[in-house]
């Protein structure tokens, strides 16, 4: 018995220290002091190819803002935590980033799953929260704007690959995805856009789990489509490109930007992925956000999650300025005013941005992933779509509209 | 009809040779250590990254990246099993078991420190596929096939024909008797692992040249190889490849009546059945 | 801060619920669950749909608990003739399957998208503070009266029974225990407590997905069920309150690490949980609270 009160007390006692040691310096430092703003990005599980490079690239921005003197005299911190691609981790990363780091605002949730989970916890305790998730859902819920989005929705995503496909010459429209949020209402405009000139078109969700997609490039095959989009992301597309290589498949090949990226092209053999077309939501042709992010990572074709990310930071930081308060509401009664002010000055980065607002003069910031201007629900109003197609192994810009 | 039937077969047979390979290693551990290990996932991972690194900064060619990869899976899994999970085999089989979960984590995210979440592939040359009779054929998915084939050759003739690969039959069959025969149960004990773990590593190998790798590569396969090598019969080598054909050949033919998401489950349906009638498997526990 | 420390009890009741599960099963019958995560999920999808369609709460819990039952016995009763390895492996399995039905049958469980604005009872009512403290005390009451029931049962015939049955199967046959029934039996009541801690997650958090259910969390409970003690159900339930620390706490000592980006901070915080499972399994098997072998009634 005394052995076992002994191992009870001393694991209390450790427990208390430990609790004690970790919970102090978020409590003293949520007034005065840094900034502070939390990723909460997928670093492990099924999103862990994305959360880094989006992690990178906030801190990047981050560092120039502080360099060029902070915002408002105040420097800014970032905190990361990992969602683990699970939105029972994800909650807890979040309530952590809430209730001990005192964030301002948490950017960069990705997967539906999570955003929703986090959501209400982001309200509840007026923090902000901008997500590059696509589910329709997530700008539905009741967020009493704390929650912008700036991945475009997906109805209008779907109808632009459908809209594409058709003008691509394509009559007969095969649709490749894993089981995502999106995948119905993607399908169902592309179906929609083709149905409009007379076309057809299947869908076909497969398990993305899988290290050989043979027999589903077999159905696709027997259905004989002359283009194909692809739906799911980067591990599974490039197993699922070999699979369609070596069936000798010739027709058009759609893909999501995030998903036949940089990283994807670096890695598989350049026949595979040539000729792709890929579909991002894009600035305005000639943005100067987009060359800045691609100068600040070093990737010639930033992720369009990058890109988004890299205007989260970009906007929350400017928000704050503009309310010359670091909260959740703060950010939330300025966001608009710093996006999209229609007498603004045209900016493209935070500093630019802080200084004018030092200077008292409104601005609009445009960003790298579109002009990120938010409906009341906080969905962005107008997007325009960036088409690349890989070519020689690279992805050369077909048009921006 | 008859001609995607065929069709589906062969490409789940082409599926099942690449899941062989690391379910007769998770096979081998289990007939000589009696305990399912979960590491297996991890092993397959590391070999599948030994094997990108060798391509990548050698370019060495394929029959040499296995043979590396083989052992320097073989060598990560003795050293890591020997240091986390050996002292605790007397403790029994669930405990080593759940060990290994650990272990599998541990490695699987030593794997992602150092190497980072980026996918990888191997810079090999494709080829598009051959038309047989109205079937599609691979070239590479021939290649790995009888890669495959002339690993489980080597095995099959290793533990047959050579004294430790009697010794360890010996040990799988009655580790009592083997003990009293003079057999020496740790030697035999490292020599499996080496050869489970190096022979997941191989399966991890000819797993990234037909996909392309990330930390996460072994723990996408670890419920096929469980089903393999359940299905076959715990513990025994051939009954793991048959095992693995059956999976892969029923997952491939289940795509002609069920929606192709369900495809993992297809495996696990046929596991249930086959258990409830054979409570031991198709081939029985015996080694070989 | 408050709220921080309110949640993290909560999820530290519920991860108790899985432990107390677990334990049931492991430290009882000596078979392994490694489908627990699919157990949770059956829970949490049962209250969600019963309560979506206009049931009151309590109905919603009782379903869980039947949803529980059930699919433990169905997948149980073909396996429960196999050792305790094929086991694991088929449960294994069976979470993944679970999994797979919550992705793609939309018409039930709303796919992918998950199902949010589940009934978080009174929440309405009283605020979302008072809504997580009043919460914080319900789960904490569940978990004491489950440990009061699961600690009884320990010391009932039964539990004596079941112990019997995992130290010498054959022995227990042989004494006349019905070692099959007792499985049966055993592993359906661990299946309604992991299923009903689903059930309390489901209202507690408003929001589930086939994402909330991947088997990390099941790593999770066995060292917490390792760490407490294996058929020690007081084990059960520190080694969860220890593990949520744990977890939580590991956040912070990443942070403080130099010259680590997140990417292998995070890395580092699960190689942390492996290693922290394998330095209990070696250096106290018996968990904190090893579990107290009743000595033999003299006849």
């Amino acid at each position: 018995m005394t052995t076992l009160n002994l191992d009870r007390r001393s694991f209390l006692a450790a427990s208390a220290a430990v609790a004690g040691a970790s919970f102090l310096p978020g409590s003293l430092l949520a007034q005065d002091g840094p900034i502070r703003i939390g990723t909460l990005t997928p670093l492990t599980g099924a999103g862990g190819p994305y959360g880094p490079v989006m992690v990178k690239a906030v801190k990047a921005v981050v560092e120039k803002v502080n360099a060029a003197g902070g915002v408002k005299g105040r420097m800014v911190e970032i905190v990361s935590e990992d969602d683990q691609t699970n939105p029972e981790a994800g909650v807890r990363a979040a309530r952590k980033l809430i209730d001990v780091d005192r964030v301002s605002a948490i950017i960069g949730t990705w997967a539906s799953s999570v955003t929703t989970a986090v959501a209400p916890l982001c309200w509840e305790s007026k923090t902000f929260l901008c997500t590059v998730s696509g589910a329709d859902a997530i700008t539905l819920l009741p967020h009493q704007g704390y929650l912008v989005r700036t991945q475009p929705n997906t109805a209008l995503q779907g109808r632009k690959f459908g809209e594409f496909a058709v003008a691509q010459g394509g009559k007969k429209v095969f649709y490749l995805s894993p089981q995502t949020p999106f995948a119905d209402s993607q399908y169902a405009a592309i179906e929609a856009a083709l149905t409009k000139v007379g076309g057809e078109s299947r869908k076909y969700i497969y398990d993305d789990k899988k290290p050989s997609y043979r027999s589903e490039v077999d159905e696709m095959l027997r259905y004989a489509p002359d283009t194909i989009v692809l739906g799911g992301y980067t591990p599974d597309t490039s197993v699922l490109l070999k699979d369609i290589y070596r069936s000798g498949f010739t027709g058009t090949k759609i893909a999501f930007g995030y998903s036949v990226n940089q990283k994807l092209l670096d890695t598989v053999q350049p026949e595979l992925a040539e000729g792709i077309f890929t579909i991002s939501p894009s600035p305005a042709a000639g943005s100067e956000a987009y060359k800045a992010l691609v100068s600040l990572t070093g990737v010639a074709s930033p992720d369009p999650y990058t890109t988004q990310i890299y205007d989260h930071i970009n906007l929350v930081l400017l928000a704050i300025a503009a309310a010359g308060q670091a909260s959740g509401e703060a950010i939330r009664s300025k966001i608009r005013a710093v996006s999209q002010s229609p007498d603004g000055v045209k900016v493209d980065n935070a500093v630019d941005g802080l200084k004018l607002i030092a200077e008292g003069r409104p601005i609009n910031y445009d960003g790298a992933s579109g002009p990120c201007d938010f409906t009341d629900i906080g969905d962005i109003i107008d997007c325009q779509f960036r088409y690349d197609q890989v070519r020689a192994g690279k992805l050369t810009l077909v048009k921006i509209a | 009809m008859l001609v995607n039937l065929a069709q589906n077969l062969l490409n789940g047979l082409m599926t099942g040779m690449l899941i062989a390979i690391p379910a007769i290693g998770f096979s081998a551990i289990y007939a000589v250590l009696r305990y399912p290990n979960f590491a297996i996932a991890a092993y397959a991972t590391i070999g599948a990254f030994a094997g990108w690194w060798l391509n990548s900064t050698f370019g060495l060619g394929i029959v040499w990246i296995i043979l590396i990869a083989f052992c320097v899976s073989g060598v990560v899994g003795v050293a890591a099993e020997q240091v986390t999970l050996a002292r605790l085999r007397p403790a029994g089989v669930l405990t080593v078991a759940i060990a290994s979960i650990a272990l599998n984590l541990m490695l699987e995210n030593a794997v992602r420190f150092l190497f980072g979440n980026d996918l990888r592939g191997f810079d090999l040359a494709i080829q598009p596929d051959w038309r047989i009779l109205a079937l599609r054929i691979g070239p590479q998915q021939v290649q790995n096939m009888l890669l495959s084939l002339a690993i489980m050759a080597a095995v099959f003739l290793f533990l047959r024909y050579s004294p430790f690969g009697k010794a360890m039959r010996a040990v799988a069959d009655n580790s009592d008797l083997a003990r009293l025969k003079g057999i020496n149960p740790t030697r035999i004990a490292v020599a499996t692992i080496f050869m489970g773990a190096g022979l997941a590593g191989v399966g991890g190998v000819l797993l990234g040249l037909d996909t392309s790798i990330d930390p996460m590569t072994g723990a996408r396969i670890l419920l096929s190889i469980f089903a393999a090598a359940v299905l076959g019969g715990l513990g025994s080598i051939p009954g793991a490849v048959v095992g693995a054909l059956l999976i892969g050949m029923a997952e491939e033919v289940s795509l002609l009546a069920f929606p192709a998401t369900y495809k993992t489950a297809i495996g696990f349906v046929a596991i249930l059945l086959i258990l409830t009638l054979r409570p031991r498997g198709l081939l029985g526990e015996r080694a070989l | 801060m408050l709220s921080y420390l309110l949640f993290t009890l909560t999820i530290g009741g519920i991860y108790a619920m899985l432990a107390l599960s677990l334990n049931l099963i492991w430290g009882g019958v000596g078979m392994v669950n490694l489908g627990l995560a699919g157990f949770f999920a059956v829970g949490a999808y049962a209250t969600a749909i019963v309560t979506g369609a206009g049931a009151p709460v309590i109905v919603g819990l009782g379903s869980a608990l039947l949803a529980g039952v059930i699919v433990g016995l169905l997948v149980t009763y073909g396996t429960l003739r196999l050792r305790g390895d094929y086991l694991a492996i088929v449960t294994l399995g069976l979470a993944e399957v679970i999994r797979l039905i919550a992705l793609n049958e939309r018409w039930l469980t709303h796919g992918a998208d998950g199902m949010s604005g589940i009934v978080a009872p009174l929440r309405s009512m009283v605020g979302s503070q008072a809504f997580n403290l009043g919460y914080l005390v319900f789960v904490s009451t569940v978990v004491i009266l489950l440990w009061l029931l699961l600690r009884r049962l320990d010391h009932s015939p039964f539990g004596r029974a079941i112990k019997a049955v995992r130290e010498d199967q054959e022995l227990a046959a042989f004494a006349g225990k019905p070692v099959l029934r007792l499985k049966l039996q055993t592993f359906a009541v661990s299946a309604a407590v992991a299923s009903l801690a689903g059930a309390l997650y489901s209202h507690f958090q408003s929001y589930i997905s086939p994402d909330h259910f991947q088997p990390l969390i099941t790593i999770y409970i066995f060292l917490a069920v390792s760490a407490g003690g294996v058929g020690r159900p007081a084990g059960a339930v520190i080694g969860a309150y220890a593990v949520v620390a744990f977890l939580e706490g590991t956040r912070f000592v990443a942070e403080l690490l130099p010259g680590v980006d997140p990417l292998q901070a995070a890395a580092l915080r699960e190689m942390l949980v492996g290693a922290a499972l394998l330095l209990v399994l070696h250096l106290r098997p018996q968990g904190l609270l090893p579990e107290r072998i009743q000595p033999a009634r003299k006849t």
